[in-house]
């Protein structure tokens, strides 16, 4: 496998707070991976299941979910509903054979640029070993 | 033991007084005594009714479908439908009432009774015969299963013949109805989640083997989905054919809808269709295992699902179809929820 692969990460982050987590680490000139494609939802609640397939059947090598901690959510509960839709997923691709590492979730308030540039850090770093994704993956 | 004859005399009646506009209930087919669903509305034709264990459709199907029908009617029929559920249509039913797909005045639950036993897999019948037509195929005692072949009574184990889903079903009597035929009998499968442990206790290597293997054979027939009574949305978000196109839809409104997956059927299109739709289904799949029975090519469907149902039994505690008030699972959610997941 190539060890020198540079993993792509698709990143789902919340408008309120995990979007804003990201443009924190920016403005605090705090360094992180280059690998990751943030799109920006207006929620982590309205992130659907289908979403994230889809980013892996496109070639996505990681996926991250980050919404705003429980009890912060700008919608009061959207977080709380992608919890319980985030765990189903979280369960069913490692039992089809997708690495668990590839698909992960965070809380990220607007205020943990740190945090932010830690979890992908720390994404990247457990992508590295796996190579690219091909099981998902559309191959036309 | 359900008196069919009972199940026929209350079919008669409530069309004879008017009071449903059909009964969906089970009658003999052509081929080889395997029942067929069908939509009764004479009252002379209720005398066809039969409950056997070649009775394997869910019913339930027959609800969303006319309910559907009705809809597109100028003048539609206001009165209920008359089903006949057993265990898992009622259950299915009951999802249905929770997601106000229906309303409980729109049907009239004719309950039978799956007794110590259940439903047969044809696969498995036609493999014990060797090919034979079997005559005729019914309940016996203490779960057993009676198959009469060229005249000759043989007497088969459940173990040997019955479908997978019912020797893992736990609910083998309706929990929702309003006429009840049979006995109650509460049976605990030996290991419901047997075959889901045992494909978890794979390695991450063989568990991908198994399902690029399974998910290779899919034609994407759709059948599964045709059949399926949770598949009801009239567009279907991984298949760009099922989009409503109608005389005024624009271009550019056909432009705009997203096509998450290609149509052909490539493996990894496979794979994101058959994800979705377990995803769909979680909470919800009532694991009346229809999708398994019609697909041409085998694929072991119900292992997805019955994993979502594990899961869901695992993490929130919560067993799909047994209570029509509650809230259904994604569309609620408690503060104590696991998320030990999330970083």
């Amino acid at each position: 496998m190539n060890k020198d692969h540079e993993p792509r990460i698709v990143a789902f982050l919340c408008k309120w707070c995990s979007s804003a987590g990201s443009d924190m680490a920016g403005v605090s000139r705090l360094e992180y991976p280059p690998n990751v494609i943030p799109i920006t939802v207006m929620c982590s609640g309205s992130v659907s299941p289908i979403y994230i397939l889809s980013a892996f059947n496109l070639g996505a090598d990681g996926v991250l979910v980050s919404g705003c901690h429980p009890g912060d959510c700008h919608y009061i509960k959207g977080n709380m509903y992608a919890r319980r839709r985030m765990a189903f997923l979280k369960e069913l691709l490692p039992y089809l054979g997708l690495e668990p590492e590839r698909f992960q979730m965070s809380w990220v308030s607007a205020a943990e640029g740190v945090k932010f540039t830690q979890i992908i850090k720390d994404f990247v770093a457990q992508l590295k070993p796996l190579g690219p994704q091909t099981y998902l993956r559309r191959s036309l | 033991m359900v008196k069919i004859s009972d199940v026929r005399q209350e079919a008669k009646r409530l069309l004879e007084k008017g009071k449903v506009r059909g009964v969906v209930g089970y009658v003999p087919g052509t081929r080889g005594g395997w029942a067929i669903p069908y939509l009764i509305q004479e009252a002379e034709r209720a005398e066809q009714l039969v409950w056997d264990p070649t009775c394997v459709h869910n019913l339930a199907l027959f609800v969303v479908e006319e309910k559907k029908e009705q809809a597109k009617q100028k003048e539609p029929d206001k009165r209920p439908l008359a089903v006949m559920v057993k265990g898992c249509d009622s259950r299915a039913i009951n999802v249905l009432l929770q997601e106000k797909f229906i309303n409980r005045e729109e049907v009239v639950l004719l309950g039978v009774s799956c007794e110590n036993s259940g439903v047969v897999d044809r696969r498995k019948i036609t493999h014990l015969l060797h090919g034979q037509q079997a005559g005729e195929i019914r309940f016996g005692d203490n779960g057993n299963i009676v198959v009469v072949v060229n005249g000759e009574r043989r007497i088969f184990d459940p173990q040997e013949v019955l479908a997978d889903r019912c020797l893992e079903c736990q609910y083998n009597f309706p929990v929702v109805f309003d006429y009840f035929y049979g006995e109650k009998i509460k049976k605990t499968p030996p290991a419901p989640y047997a075959q889901v442990e045992k494909l978890e206790s794979f390695s991450l290597e063989k568990r991908r083997q198994f399902w690029e293997e399974e998910m290779a054979r899919c034609l994407r027939c759709y059948a599964c989905r045709s059949v399926c009574p949770m598949c009801y949305c009239a567009e279907c978000v991984v298949d760009p054919i099922s989009f409503a196109v109608e005389p005024t839809t624009t271009a550019e409104e056909k432009a705009k809808k997203i096509k998450w997956i290609e149509k052909s059927p490539l493996l990894s299109e496979n794979f994101v269709y058959h994800l979705v739709r377990a995803i769909h289904l979680a909470g919800r799949c009532v694991d009346c295992g229809e999708c398994e029975r019609v697909c041409p090519e085998g694929i072991s469907i119900r292992l997805l699902n019955k994993k979502l149902e594990r899961e869901a039994l695992r993490l929130f505690n919560y067993v799909a179809g047994t209570d029509s008030q509650a809230p259904s699972l994604l569309s609620t959610f408690q503060e104590t929820d696991p998320e030990d997941f999330i970083w």
